[in-house]
């Protein structure tokens, strides 16, 4: 029940109430005292009923004016109190779309310096200080990852100098030398992940947008999968791809669709097989894309899309990436008013299915 | 050679100046727009390396001004990976190549020397290096007697390979000419296709051609 309705019966009860007690005391005085002081002196049968008369007609009165009069009061207090919670509703509905993303947008204020008012400003100052803070992250981690992009090209352009000069003479770059490459090359990855992630976050990604085939781009993914799985033995398999045009981001949904199916071969086991399929459902198109790889225990599924989150509590090494992959991927799929979905049975088979919403006339 | 290098991070700059150095290229050094500018005027160079990330007046805006002053030199634009919209305007202003940061210095070094060298570059129908011939037309490999079947993908790293012959090519730049990627997409895909290449056009053969620069990439050439 709403605050209004328990107000308003609250209401209605208690005029009902006061209109009763209103009665009960006008009977007292009007009819009951005289009737004692009557009844001291000498008085006929006929004078006692008369006043049960009175009695009667003075309840039929209370009762058929209280009910009309109470039932305004009904009227007037649902009225009463939606005026009153106006505000509140008002308020409502702006803190609604506050969010994480339009911390920004303030309520606006009455002014009038009542409760309201005085809540509304500290909501206010409260969003503002998150904003300020959710501010704060994004710009660290956009000049952290900017910062960091300098000293690592100075780096790995060194040693690759260093490497070269040892070639000119006679012992060969030792392997440890040229893992410290690798490992810079690694850094960059998490770095440029981490870029792009937080200028997603601060909106200042703008997609491309025109009509892409999507069959064309989960066969071209499909092929270059298939490749990319041989050397641990998994098969890859295009079970359904329907001609499906949505209207997104080319470079943004190659990067999507390489992301899933490559996660899908690294999280493999050798000999293991890849399932991908696009097919139309109602309004969307739909991507699935499965593997029988080990998955992932059901309580740690709600955070496969956390950035940094690794399905091996060990951060097993033996599985390339940056950690980044699917954050990446979830990204993609809601900048295209889209959704991606996580589901693993482990043991059985692990399922990566995307949604994106088909190109109006498709 | 004498290039001129635009780049605000100073040991960023200095550092390029020293591989470039190595290779018996001069640079000189500039560390913002109007200085790049004044600089691109006194001295006629052979080519410009251009940062478009510049504090105060930013490289597209430098390289447009170039451009109005007739100022010839072959610039090459260096940006942050993923920033395709600039690069993008870069070659429409006049740009005439770009690399993403980070980058392999030995790829700065091969492209800034075919930036110099390419005069009018026409597009050769019949690429080749050594007895390797690729027929850009049929689409046809043939090394001596022998013709190989390459598949779409294994077709276009060969065509880059054979038209970038003798300069490294970086893993980046790859992806990005060959697959269009403008991204690390965090795979080994590119080795797996040079893999699959070499077994096609090298394996059977005493000379080979496609060889692996160790930390930098990959490069066609026929080794003296």
């Amino acid at each position: 029940m709403t605050i209004r309705a328990r107000l308003t019966l609250w209401y209605f009860g208690l005029m009902f109430l006061s209109l009763l007690a209103m009665g009960a005391l006008s009977y007292y005085k009007f009819v009951a005292q005289p009737r004692g002081r009557a009844q001291r002196g000498q008085e006929t049968a006929a004078e006692l009923a008369d006043d049960t008369d009175d009695f009667t007609q003075i309840s039929h009165i209370v009762f058929w004016c209280g009910l009309p009069a109470a039932g305004l009061a009904l009227g007037g207090g649902w009225w009463l109190t939606r005026k009153a919670l106006a505000p509140v509703a008002a308020l409502t509905r702006a803190a609604e779309r506050v969010n994480e993303q339009s911390l920004r947008g303030q309520l606006p204020r009455s002014g009038s310096g009542d409760e309201l008012d005085r809540l509304t400003e500290v909501f206010n100052a409260m969003t503002a200080r998150l904003d300020g803070s959710f501010q704060r992250v994004r710009e660290f981690t956009l000049h952290a990852s900017h910062e960091l992009k300098t000293p690592l090209t100075i780096l790995r352009g060194e040693l690759e100098i260093a490497l070269r000069e040892e070639k000119n003479g006679a012992p060969p770059p030792p392997a440890r030398l040229l893992s410290q490459i690798d490992e810079i090359d690694r850094l960059t990855k998490i770095v440029d992940g981490l870029t792009l992630l937080t200028k997603a976050d601060a909106g200042q990604i703008a997609l491309h947008l025109e009509p892409v085939r999507l069959d064309d781009l989960v066969r071209e993914s499909f092929a270059d999968a298939g490749i990319l799985a041989q050397p641990s033995g998994i098969r890859v398999h295009l079970y359904a791809c329907q001609e499906l045009t949505i209207q997104g981001d080319r470079h943004c949904l190659r990067q999507l669709l390489l992301n899933l199916t490559d996660n899908s071969i690294k999280h493999n086991q050798p000999n293991g097989t890849v399932t991908i399929s696009l097919e139309r459902a109602g309004e969307m198109a739909q991507l699935q894309i499965s593997n029988t790889g080990a998955g992932l225990a059901p309580e740690l599924q709600p955070r496969v899309f956390e950035r940094f989150f690794r399905g091996d509590p060990s951060h097993n090494r033996d599985v390339e990436g940056c950690g980044l992959g699917l954050s990446i991927a979830q990204w993609i799929a809601t900048a295209h008013g889209g959704a991606i979905q996580f589901d693993s049975q482990p043991g059985k088979l692990t399922t990566l299915v995307v949604r994106l919403p088909l190109r109006p006339g498709n | 050679m004498r290039v001129l290098v635009v780049e605000d991070e100073r040991k960023t700059a200095s550092f390029i100046r020293s591989a470039l150095q190595a290779e018996q290229i001069t640079a000189d050094l500039c560390h913002n727009g109007p200085d790049a500018l004044r600089s691109a005027m006194g001295f006629s160079y052979d080519a410009i390396v251009l940062d478009i990330m510049l504090p105060g007046q930013n490289g597209l805006s430098v390289l447009r001004q170039l451009r109005e002053q007739r100022n010839p030199a072959p610039v090459l634009l260096l940006s942050a990976r993923g920033e395709v919209d600039d690069r993008v305007e870069g070659l429409n202003l006049g740009a005439d190549d770009y690399l993403p940061k980070p980058f392999v210095i030995a790829e700065l070094v091969a492209r800034l020397r075919a930036l110099v060298r390419r005069g009018n570059d026409p597009k050769p129908q019949l690429l080749r290096v050594a007895d390797l011939t690729l027929d850009t037309v049929t689409r046809q490999a043939r090394r001596g007697q022998t013709s190989f079947d390459l598949a779409a993908r294994e077709y276009r790293l060969l065509e880059f390979l054979m038209r970038s012959a003798g300069r490294v090519c970086g893993r980046m730049t790859i992806l990005e000419k060959v697959w269009d990627y403008h991204f690390d997409p965090g795979t080994n895909i590119v080795d797996v296709y040079v893999r699959r290449l070499r077994e096609k056009i090298d394996a059977d053969f005493a000379t080979k051609l496609l060889h692996t620069v160790r930390g930098a990439g990959y490069v066609l050439r026929e080794e003296k």
